[in-house]
């Protein structure tokens, strides 16, 4: 509509001055946003020696894929990337399961303490017991160092299940209660009636919780001690880790990066790439619905 | 059920008719509920998940007023007031973090809130489809990847002997020190703050697109007759219409006061900048985890919680006193 306007009318110099300056700003922000994932893909296919050199990358220097096969001698970061996985797929169907069989019956007028419990669940928004008390029920429930302390613990988020919440609520009662007239079960009527209406929520909720599982961070330091019982992201923070500062990393890592001629940035940067890529990939239908699933829970929620 | 609803009538009947009817209504309450069990059969694990998870923890807050001796468990333990308060607001180290916390939150909240808001009023002027999706696409990247790998992409770029600073520095001649402003006090906070308006920009610009989309054009006519130029539009038409999206997310971003971002400074920290990047919930972790000091952590992590709560209370009846229908809750 706007296009057409501008067209008929003769637009006036300060404002194609101005639109050229907002081009030029956007332009530049997406430059910033994109250049340092480059950056560390394209370090990562360089010969060490060339990229210690820094500055910027627009290409490879002398390409080489040997911090790759490097990586992929690496047994631990197969068993992390499996276990993130894992966690990742199992976790956003418990997700989805818990959060789902409860709100429904949240959003069903006939439910009776419908608004005590709305009121325990909204309460959990806005105060929480904190990392402490929660860390030692984890570790009185015997849940430490194993993958059930990762995803029982966020197993719904009261956000998420408010936006599925009102999403059933926006689905006109009658449907649910001519199915309940009719003898179909609570069970039988989330399954086969208010389910597939509500597909579009079901779709963004998988995304929210499937990418905070991916990326969660804080939780597995907290509660998996055992290596091979860990995480992606916190087999990633070790490798960075390796030199950075002093810190000590895995052994095993900076004995197999010793003698290869290889720095252990490459390396890094390697790694990095393994678990960016990916997503990378698979961005832009992840942009796509996340962007819609945002867009239901804010104009509903 | 049957047992426990026998006993209510029994005892009913010898008291007043006002209990009586009160066990009436139980009786036929749970006649209803036991009719339709299925439906309260499927809320229980999400019940029993909330009471289990967030409200037990939020029991074991009483660790905070007790002698918390982890073999003797919670009960055991003796009750000494506040005590353990008094003793956490007098040490250096605490005080450090919830300064710092207030600063880095405070940054991230004058410098991140405009930011997304000024980026959709921008990205709104764009009138070439193709490029605004691509700007839009871009921004909203790095939403989508964890701390941990922003973290190590940053101590790259910056690295003092490799980065890009270094290299587009030796470009124009300059052979000079680099600073690391990874590990710089004086430079560090800035990181955090532009780090973190970096990651989260694109997503704020979500829910303000849409709303601006949502606008009638109508206004905008009307303003354009009543002689407004593109900058009272946009803050007579657009910036009006968008007041309470951005009431409600600044609440929101207030009551987290607090949360000067765990994940982030977690992953971005060491031990160079502890001084001014150590906040409540790394001092928490560090305090508790790392050195089983339960109760002076829970404290730390209660006082964090106590003020987010007051502070979406307080904003909030600011918000409503301000404009009736704006608000949380």
């Amino acid at each position: 509509m706007k296009k057409t306007a501008s067209k008929k009318i003769k637009t006036p110099v300060s404002t194609v001055i101005g639109r050229v300056i907002i081009y030029f700003i956007l332009g530049l922000l997406a430059f910033l946003t994109l250049y340092p994932f480059w950056h560390v893909i394209m370090y990562s296919i360089s010969a060490s020696e060339a990229a210690m050199e820094g500055g910027l990358f627009f290409f490879p220097r002398k390409p080489t894929l040997a911090a790759y096969s490097l990586l992929a001698r690496n047994k631990l970061i197969f068993t992390t990337y499996k276990n993130s996985i894992i966690r990742t797929v199992v976790g956003t169907c418990i997700n989805l399961i818990m959060t789902a069989s409860i709100a429904y019956p949240l959003s069903v007028k006939r439910f009776i303490g419908r608004n005590f419990w709305t009121m325990v669940i909204f309460f959990t928004m806005l105060f929480s017991g904190g990392m402490i008390p929660t860390y030692l029920l984890v570790k009185e429930l015997g849940l430490l160092n194993s993958m059930w302390a990762l995803i029982l613990p966020g197993s719904i988020s009261a956000y998420n299940m408010f936006i599925m919440r009102n999403f059933f609520q926006s689905i006109p009662p009658s449907l649910e209660e001519s199915a309940n007239i009719d003898g179909a079960t609570p069970p039988r009527i989330l399954v086969s009636i208010i389910m597939p209406l509500s597909k579009p929520v079901f779709a963004a909720l998988a995304l929210f919780y499937g990418i905070a599982h991916w990326n969660s961070y804080i939780d597995c330091v907290l509660y998996i001690d055992d290596l091979s019982k860990q995480v992606l992201q916190v087999y990633l923070r070790s490798m960075i880790n390796v030199t950075a500062f002093g810190q000590v990393g895995e052994a095993a890592d900076r004995a197999a990066i010793a003698g290869t001629g290889m720095s252990e940035e490459t390396m890094k940067m390697a790694a990095i790439s393994a678990s960016v890529i990916p997503i990378i990939i698979i961005y832009p239908w992840l942009q796509k619905y996340y962007v819609k699933g945002v867009l239901i829970g804010s104009i509903k929620g | 059920m049957t047992v426990s609803n026998n006993l209510q009538v029994s005892g009913g009947n010898k008291s007043g008719t006002r209990i009586n009817k009160l066990i009436a209504v139980i009786k036929k309450k749970l006649r209803i509920m036991r009719r339709d069990y299925l439906l309260y059969l499927l809320a229980l694990p999400g019940i029993c998940y909330f009471l289990l998870f967030k409200y037990v923890p939020m029991y074991g807050i009483t660790i905070a007023f007790r002698d918390y001796n982890i073999f003797k468990g919670l009960a055991a333990s003796p009750f000494v007031g506040f005590k353990i308060f008094e003793k956490l607001f007098n040490l250096p180290a605490f005080n450090r973090a919830l300064v710092n916390t207030i600063i880095i939150s405070f940054g991230k909240i004058i410098f991140g809130f405009p930011a997304p808001i000024i980026l959709s009023l921008m990205i709104n002027e764009v009138v070439n489809t193709k490029y605004k999706k691509f700007v839009q696409t871009s921004v909203l990247l790095p939403s989508f990847i964890s701390w941990v790998v922003i973290a190590g992409i940053m101590y790259v770029l910056f690295s003092p002997n490799s980065g890009v600073i270094k290299g587009v520095a030796s470009f124009f001649g300059y052979t000079g020190r680099i600073t690391d402003i990874m590990g710089n006090k004086s430079s560090f906070r800035y990181v955090i703050v532009i780090s973190d308006i970096w990651k989260n920009m694109g997503m704020g610009t979500i829910v303000y697109l849409a709303a601006i989309s949502g606008i009638d054009q109508q206004l905008y006519e009307a303003a354009i007759i009543d002689g407004a130029g593109k900058w009272r539009q946009m803050w007579h038409v657009t910036l009006a219409s968008l007041r309470p999206t951005i009431v409600i997310l600044l609440i929101m971003r207030v009551g987290g006061i607090l949360n000067a971002g765990f994940d982030q400074i977690f992953t971005l920290y060491n031990p160079l900048v502890y001084e001014v990047s150590e906040i409540i919930d790394t001092y928490v972790y560090k305090i508790g985890i790392l050195q089983h000091n339960f109760s002076i952590a829970t404290a730390a992590g209660l006082f964090k919680s106590v003020i987010g709560l007051v502070m979406v209370l307080l904003t909030n009846a600011i918000s409503k006193k301000i404009d009736e229908n704006s608000g949380l809750i």
